[in-house]
């Protein structure tokens, strides 16, 4: 037992850390460092610039073109970029459907699809949730015809992550109402750009549009577009789901923005108020926490024993820590966090310059405009991904039987 | 980065289990409980496992072993909430070996492996509640040597050990002394706790005393982190064995027509139990791993898991007796003698608010594990 990286992973930390400091562009990481609006280009610049190191599908085994790095090394490449203030990967693409591909899809599709998604040119969206379906995902209403050799697809997805940037989404449809809602499901590939598809973005409380719905009106698809066999597509969304288990809990993330909170407390005068500190301080042990528990379950993994049964907890810990940690930030602020003044969570915001001394941001600090945006947004992770409530059926299945 | 145990460390966990399985039962537990507390036979069958002398070099006689260690012995003792209090072993093990002359430890390593002494930490004192640096205390030295006057509270199994590690002043300063029981201007008045256990008040007046260290501050703060480290492991233990407990309660019991961990609203409170569980067992190894760490970065870390384990302790055990009802608050049955463990073990070392101002004021600008 040994809390310390070998020397090894020492190196190949250092060696990422360097690497992420010549290639990752300022102007990105001072958004990410400032929580400021991010746009597709700073998304997809991030991407392309991975790409081309082959470290965007950094999770890949190396026959298709992956590092094939363990999951020690995949945890300290996701720390490194994090800490330095990388955007996260827009994960659809390379996390989600490529190991689908990879796993089940045919040498055909494995060339036609994997290197678009190993470059970032092209950009993925997910299709699983349907207004009726959402942890209750099974009961999905997407239906998919065969005609001869093209599927037709007509109905609505929802919650579909970026979507409005999106050139190709995998879906789960359906393709059978005989048996288990499970048994009819299969996962095809859509072009977003094919007629009858139409993307509509959503509003969020935090003024955003960051999900979309998806409508699919006799929608043509190519059969050659299925993933595996027909009917058998909840088999491999299972897999996706099992797929990058510690990412969840982003505790990289997690660190990097409890400094920041703590930066905030300094600024807003409340980091020598016991009360407010001392709430710090307990995240600061959640933190710490999360970290040994995505240590055991990466060290478990290493040495290829089975850890399933805490890594059910990394969702819920995780998700419960973003939260707070944005909701702390907010209440740093207090006051400061309410007036709602958009161009100040773009970058480079100089304030009004007609209203004199009155232009900047209230109270003088801009850092302070996007806090609330952000706890606002925040809530969406407790129920993303498997509620948290369905977090904890599953978790009771370990104990319980 | 590895969390997985070494063969050695499974076998001395198998070892320990064993005991406790066969050798440590609840009935003997019941007794040892009625008598008073503590049972000198049970703590010597500890020591012939060699646990006695974990913390102490092979050549003053022990096992010469390290924190990762402790912790699996600890956590096994914790699952059958044994009495005799082996930390207090591990302290007074750690604190002469790393403090102590090389002709105190050779006077005193060897019969602590052994079993045939128990020290233990007498540090207690009312107006110091939880904190380490205030200390009434006073040591004086003459000719005929350090004599100590004090009143120390809470000492575990005092009135049954044979010496007392003691924290005194000298000008002002903690320095730590050894004060054996039975010299002159000691008393002791014994009484049991809610854990089950025995502790005792110890009067010193003018008793003769052996000085083990000036730097004494220092050393009580390492001797409680190594106290902190195995409590933590304790608790891992006491919480794994509740949680089964309960888990099989729930299996087990009906209401309405079906096992009562059919009900969601359970079902859920045990994944909350499940997550501090592992939350717990996680920040135990932490400070395990930490406890040979530079004394500033020990303490920081030590304190952060001692909050973690008081915050869990306290969900899990009362968690534990909510989720079996009225059965949970009875005498006879076994989970309310888990439930007061824990309770007492949140308080033994500082507790869980006490150590939340520990990781507030102790607080850096960078975050995480190795910060």
């Amino acid at each position: 037992m040994d809390l310390a990286f070998t020397p090894e992973e020492q190196q190949f930390r250092e060696d990422i850390r360097a690497w992420v400091k010549d290639n990752l562009p300022a102007d990105i990481s001072h958004k990410v460092h400032n929580a400021l609006r991010l746009s597709r280009d700073d998304m997809q610049r991030w991407g392309k610039i991975l790409g081309k190191k082959g470290w965007l599908g950094h999770g890949w085994p190396k026959q298709f073109g992956g590092p094939g790095w363990n999951a020690v090394q995949k945890h300290l490449f996701e720390e490194e970029c994090a800490l330095a203030g990388a955007p996260r990967v827009v994960p659809f693409g390379p996390v989600m459907v490529a190991p689908v591909i990879m796993a089940f899809g045919n040498a055909e599709q494995q060339q036609r699809f994997l290197p678009g998604i190993a470059s970032g040119e092209v950009w993925w969206s997910q299709g699983y949730s349907e207004p009726g379906s959402g942890s209750d995902l099974a009961s999905l209403k997407t239906r998919a015809e065969r005609r001869g050799d093209k599927y037709i697809v007509n109905g609505q997805k929802a919650w579909t992550t970026l979507g409005q940037y999106g050139e190709w989404i995998f879906c789960l449809v359906r393709t059978s109402s005989e048996g288990k809602p499970q048994t009819g499901i299969s996962f095809l590939l859509i072009d977003m750009k094919s007629p009858g598809v139409t993307v509509r973005p959503v509003r969020l409380l935090d003024g955003e549009c960051e999900v979309n719905e998806v409508f699919f009106d006799n929608v043509e698809v190519p059969a050659e577009n299925l993933i595996g066999e027909e009917n058998k597509g909840w088999t491999y969304a299972k897999h996706l789901l099992s797929h990058e288990r510690t990412n969840i809990a982003d505790v990289n993330r997690a660190k990097r923005e409890l400094e920041r909170l703590k930066r905030i407390a300094k600024t807003e005068g409340v980091w020598e108020d016991t009360r407010f500190r001392d709430e710090i301080a307990k995240l600061e042990v959640d933190v710490v926490a999360l970290e040994m528990l995505v240590l055991r379950v990466l060290s478990a993994e290493k040495s290829g024993k089975n850890s399933l049964d805490i890594a059910g907890l990394l969702k819920i810990r995780g998700s419960e820590i973003q939260q707070r940690y944005s909701e702390l930030m907010m209440l740093a602020a207090g006051p400061y966090s309410l007036p709602l003044i958009q161009e100040a969570m773009e970058a480079g915001w100089q304030g009004d310059a007609a209203a004199g001394a009155l232009g900047g941001f209230p109270g003088g600090v801009v850092a302070n405009a996007p806090l609330a945006s952000t706890y606002f947004n925040m809530r969406k992770t407790t129920i993303y991904g498997g509620s948290n409530e369905v977090q904890r059926t599953i978790v009771s299945q370990v104990v319980l039987g | 980065m590895d969390f997985d145990f070494s063969d050695d460390q499974e076998q001395l966990r198998d070892a320990v289990r064993k005991w406790v399985d066969k050798g440590y039962d609840f009935e003997r537990r019941r007794k040892t409980v009625a008598a008073g507390g503590f049972d000198r036979a049970a703590y010597n069958e500890l020591a012939e496992l060699g646990l006695a002398g974990l913390y102490i070099s092979e050549t003053d006689g022990g096992m010469g072993m390290g924190p990762v260690e402790g912790m699996v012995v600890l956590e096994e003792l914790g699952r059958g909430i044994v009495l005799e209090p082996l930390t207090q072993t591990l302290i007074a093990g750690g604190v002469l070996s790393g403090y102590g002359s090389d002709a105190l430890k050779a006077q005193w390593l060897p019969k602590i492996a052994s079993g045939e002494t128990l020290v233990v930490l007498a540090y207690q004192e009312r107006k110091a509640r939880y904190r380490l640096d205030v200390c009434e205390a006073k040591a004086t030295q003459s000719s005929a040597g350090w004599s100590l006057s004090a009143t120390k509270n809470m000492v575990p199994a005092g009135d049954q050990a044979d010496a007392f590690i003691v924290p005194a002043t000298v000008d002002g300063k903690i320095a730590l002394f050894l004060v054996e029981r039975n010299a002159s201007g000691v008393t002791t008045r014994g009484y049991g706790t809610q854990d089950g256990a025995r502790a005792a008040d110890l009067q010193l007046v003018n008793a003769p005393a052996g000085l083990i260290t000036t730097d004494g501050l220092a050393a009580l703060e390492h001797a409680i982190d190594i106290g902190i480290a195995a409590a933590c492991a304790e608790a891992v233990g006491v919480m794994d064995k509740t949680v089964a407990i309960t888990a099989e309660y729930m299996n087990t019991r009906k209401q309405f027509g079906v096992a009562i961990s059919s009900f969601q609203a359970l079902r859920h409170r045990m994944a909350d139990v499940k997550m501090q569980l592992e939350l717990a067992r996680s920040m135990s190894y932490y400070a395990s791993l930490k406890l040979n760490a530079p004394a500033d970065e020990r303490r920081r870390a030590l304190s952060r898991a001692k909050y973690q384990l008081g915050t869990s302790m306290r969900f899990v055990g009362q968690q534990a007796v909510q989720l079996h009802g009225g059965i949970g608050v009875t005498d006879e049955y076994i989970v309310s003698h888990y439930f007061k463990k824990l309770t007492q073990l949140e308080m033994t070392f500082g507790d869980t608010l006490h150590h939340l101002g520990e990781v507030s004021a102790r607080m850096q600008d960078t975050a995480g594990v190795f910060a």
